[in-house]
């Protein structure tokens, strides 16, 4: 299973805020256990939906601390089912953007309805850490498109 | 805030109960007190102090002692 739970993104200010979007298949692999007749995306999928935009809009600062790895889930609730075939829109504004941490106000969107929110907190790894090959293509791409 | 209300915040920060951190407690002696949480201390030293923590305040730092020092040196903490 890879692990990129995010499909593009539609807007971004780097350090400030990102929306994005992820269309929930219904070929998911996990829809075979969570759960069998009542498939929904589990919540901690949907938190990692918006860790990944969120992270994408600090990557996005290009900035000598390094990339944005999800430290401290602060809080998280869901409230809507979300199901196969739904988009979910993830928004995401910086509240803190400091050297050593960010934090984040997130929301997943479907419909005209929040489905779940979360306080994430961030701490960053030097680029250096990572293979030298690895690349974000949904956020070089969509940087690349806005740069052309 | 005073030396109690100081000791209950950093019980939180460091996800704690609250009554089990004194002014005499070591770094060591708190589960909480690890990489992310001198990282949730700067956090939230930053955004409920405005308090920004130099290299050598952070590598300083090694008991709940220091952390009250550096409140008061910033006039956060009234001593009783």
């Amino acid at each position: 299973m890879r692990f990129i739970l995010v499909d593009r993104i539609i807007s971004l200010v780097p350090g400030e805020s990102i929306v994005a979007a992820r269309a929930i298949r219904p070929d998911e692999d996990y829809f075979r256990d969570h759960f069998p007749g009542f498939p929904v995306v589990p919540g901690v999928l949907l938190t990692e939906m918006m860790a990944q935009a969120a992270g994408k809009c600090l990557d996005a600062q290009r900035l000598p601390r390094g990339k944005a790895m999800l430290a401290r889930i602060v809080s998280a609730s869901f409230r809507q089912w979300v199901r196969p075939g739904d988009e979910a829109l993830l928004h995401a504004v910086i509240v803190a953007n400091a050297e050593r941490y960010a934090t984040a106000d997130c929301k997943v969107q479907v419909g005209n309805g929040v489905v779940a929110q979360a306080k994430l907190f961030y701490s960053f790894v030097p680029t250096g850490q990572f293979a030298p090959d690895y690349r974000d293509d949904v956020l070089e791409d969509y940087l690349a498109g806005q740069a052309r | 805030m005073n030396t109690h209300d100081a000791l209950t915040w950093i019980a939180e920060v460091f996800e704690e109960p609250p009554g089990q951190i004194t002014i005499e407690t070591k770094r060591e002696q708190i589960l909480g007190w690890d990489s992310l949480g001198t990282l949730s201390l700067i956090a939230g030293l930053d955004e409920r102090f405005d308090i920004h923590l130099s290299e050598k305040d952070i590598d300083g730092m090694q008991r709940v002692s220091d952390i009250l020092d550096i409140l008061r040196r910033n006039g956060k903490l009234e001593d009783a």
